[in-house]
C-alpha cells in the first residue's frame, strides 16, 4: 500500500512536471549530499571547507585593506569597517556590559562577521554555476558541522568567562535556587549550543531550500522576493547568533541575577 | 508549494533510500569537518584580532582622545576669552561711570555759573530800571515845573489881553 | 527503507512543520500588533521598537525552524531507516 503511495507520488511529480514543461528541470535540489574529501581515514565535507576558506579570505582581505593605512580622519573603506566595528562593539556592550565587553569583542565580532559573510556569500554568489562531482557549494552555515562548531566555541567561551571571572563559584548558580533544579541547569548548558546551532543551521538551510524549490518551479523573477527575504533573515540570524553569544557570556560573568535572554 | 515540498521530499526519500547503501550522505552527519571548522574559526578570531579589531579599536580610541583633548582645550580657551571680555567690560563700564560723573559735575558747575550770571544780569537790569525810573520821574518833575511856569505865564498873558485895562488901571 | 517507516516519516515530517508553525504564528501576530500599538503611541521610538520586534520575531521564527529541522531529520537523515 505504501509502495503504491510512493509510486503515485512519483508519477504525480512526473505528470505535474510534464504539464509545467519541466521534463528536464532547470535546477535540481540536492539535499544532504556532500563532496567528500578523505584525510587519512577521516571524512571531510569539501564544499563546506572551500566556501569557508573563501569567507575567511574575504574577511582577512577586507580587514587588511581597511587597516593597512589607518588615518585619524577615516576615508573610504576604513570608514566602512569602523562602522562595522562600532556596530559589533554595540552588540557586545549591550549584552556584556560597559566594564568587561572589550575582551570579548574579537570573539563576538568574529562570530558576527563570519556568520554574516557566510550567509550573504551563500545567498548572493551563484554557486550552482560551479560544478562539483557531488554536492554543491553553499553557505558554510547551512552545514550542521559549521554551526555546531561555532555553538560549541560559544559554550566553551561562556564557561571560560564564568570560571575566569568567578572561579569555581560559577557552579554555585547551579544549586543556588534549589538543588532540585540542578538537572535543569545542566540541561540548559546542553540546550544552549543545541538551539544556537539548530537555529542558524535551520534558518539558512530553510532559506536555501525554499529558494531552491521556487527556482525549480518558476526559474524567473518569482524567487526574487524570497531571495531578498532570505538575505534579510540571514543578516538577522548573524545578529542573533552574536547577540546570544554575547548574552551567554555576559550572563555567565554577571551571575544568576540576570534574567533569561533565551527561549528553552 | 507545500504539495511540491512534500512531493520532492518523498522523491528524495526514495532516492535516499536507494542510495543509502552506497554513500553515507546526509544532512546531519558529523565528521572531521567540525573540528577543522572550529580550529579554523579560532584561527580567524586570532587573525582578525591582530589585523582588524586591535588596530581599528586603537584608532577609534585615539581619535576620541584627540577629539576630547581638543574640546577641553577649546573650552579652556573659550573660558579665558570670556573672562577677558568680562574684564574689559568691567573696565569699560567703570570708565563710563567716571565720564558720567564728570559730565554731571561739569553740568552742575555750568548751571551754577549760568544762574550766577543770570542773577547778576537781572540785578544790573533792575538797577538800570530803577535809575531810569528815577530819571523819568525827575524829568517829569522838570517838565511839569516848566509846564506850570508856562501855564502861569500864559494865563497871565490871557488875563492881560482880556482885562488889560483893568489890570493896568 | 521500510515503506511503512517512509510513509510514517513523511506524515510525521509534515505534522512537525505544520504544528510547529501554529504557536510562533500566533506569537508573532501578538508581538507585531503590540509593536504597532507602541509605534502609534510613541512614533519617535519607532526605530528602537522595530529593532526589538525583528529580534523577537526571529526568536519565535526559530521555534518553527526547530520543527523544520525535525522534519528534515525525518526526511533526509531518518534514524529509523535501518
Amino acid at each position: 500500500m505504501v509502495n503504491q503511495l510512493l509510486l503515485c507520488s512519483q508519477s504525480c511529480f512526473q505528470t505535474l512536471g510534464q504539464t509545467l514543461n519541466f521534463e528536464t528541470p532547470l535546477a535540481a535540489l540536492e539535499v544532504g549530499k556532500h563532496f567528500y574529501w578523505h584525510l587519512g581515514g577521516l571524512e571531510v565535507h569539501g564544499q563546506v571547507l572551500i566556501v569557508s576558506w573563501i569567507v575567511i579570505g574575504v574577511l582577512v582581505a577586507a580587514s587588511a585593506i581597511a587597516t593597512q593605512n589607518v588615518q585619524r580622519i577615516p576615508a573610504g573603506f576604513q570608514n566602512f569597517m569602523e562602522y562595522a566595528l562600532e556596530y559589533i562593539q554595540g552588540i557586545a556592550k549591550d549584552q556584556i556590559g560597559e566594564k568587561e565587553y572589550r575582551n570579548w569583542v574579537p570573539l563576538v565580532g568574529s562570530l558576527f562577521l563570519f556568520v554574516f559573510v557566510s550567509n550573504w556569500l551563500g545567498a548572493l554568489v551563484p554557486w550552482k554555476l560551479i560544478k562539483l562531482p557531488e554536492g554543491e557549494l553553499a553557505a558554510p552555515t547551512s552545514d550542521i558541522n559549521t554551526t555546531v562548531a561555532l555553538a560549541l566555541i560559544v559554550s566553551v567561551a561562556y564557561f571560560t568567562a564564568g570560571l575566569s571571572r568567578r572561579g569555581l563559584g560559577y557552579f554555585s548558580k547551579y544549586v543556588q535556587a534549589s538543588p532540585a533544579l540542578l538537572p535543569l541547569w545542566v540541561l540548559e548548558d546542553f540546550t544552549k549550543p543545541l538551539s544556537l546551532s539548530f537555529r542558524l543551521f535551520g534558518n539558512i538551510l530553510a532559506d536555501e531550500l525554499v529558494v531552491g524549490v521556487l527556482v525549480l518551479l518558476v526559474p524567473l523573477i518569482v524567487p526574487l522576493p524570497v531571495m531578498i527575504l532570505g538575505l534579510f533573515t540571514s543578516a538577522i540570524q548573524a545578529l542573533i547568533f552574536s547577540t546570544l553569544a554575547a548574552a551567554y557570556i555576559g550572563e555567565a560573568m554577571e551571575g544568576h541575577g540576570e534574567e533569561e535572554h533565551e527561549d528553552h | 508549494m507545500t504539495l511540491w515540498t512534500f512531493v520532492l521530499a518523498v522523491e528524495t526519500v526514495v532516492e535516499a533510500g536507494a542510495e543509502a547503501a552506497e554513500s553515507s550522505g546526509g544532512l546531519f552527519n558529523f565528521d572531521a569537518t567540525l573540528p577543522i571548522m572550529a580550529a579554523q574559526f579560532l584561527l580567524l578570531v586570532a587573525i582578525l584580532n591582530a589585523i582588524f579589531f586591535k588596530p581599528l579599536t586603537k584608532a577609534i580610541d585615539d581619535r576620541s582622545d584627540y577629539v576630547r583633548g581638543n574640546i577641553a582645550e577649546a573650552k579652556e580657551r573659550l573660558g579665558k576669552a570670556q573672562s577677558l571680555a568680562q574684564q574689559y567690560e568691567q573696565e569699560l563700564s567703570a570708565t563710563r561711570r567716571q565720564v558720567k560723573d564728570r559730565l554731571l559735575l561739569a553740568q552742575v558747575d555750568a548751571n551754577k555759573i549760568r544762574n550766577q550770571r543770570i542773577a547778576e544780569a537781572m540785578a544790573e537790569s533792575q538797577a538800570q530800571v530803577v535809575t531810569a525810573k528815577a530819571e523819568i520821574a525827575q524829568q517829569k518833575q522838570v517838565a511839569s515845573d516848566s509846564l506850570n511856569t508856562q501855564t502861569a505865564a500864559l494865563s497871565r498873558q490871557i488875563l492881560e489881553k482880556l482885562l488889560g485895562d483893568l489890570v493896568h488901571s | 527503507m521500510d515503506p511503512l517507516v517512509a510513509a510514517a516519516s513523511v506524515i510525521a515530517a509534515s505534522l512537525a512543520i505544520g504544528l510547529s508553525a501554529i504557536g510562533p504564528g500566533i506569537g508573532q501576530g501578538t508581538a507585531a500588533s503590540r509593536a504597532v500599538e507602541g509605534i502609534a503611541r510613541q512614533p519617535e521610538a519607532e526605530g528602537k521598537i522595530r529593532g526589538t520586534l525583528l529580534l523577537s520575531l526571529a526568536f519565535m521564527e526559530a521555534l518553527t525552524i526547530y520543527g523544520l529541522v525535525v522534519a528534515l531529520v525525518l526526511l533526509f537523515a531518518n534514524p529509523f531507516a535501518g
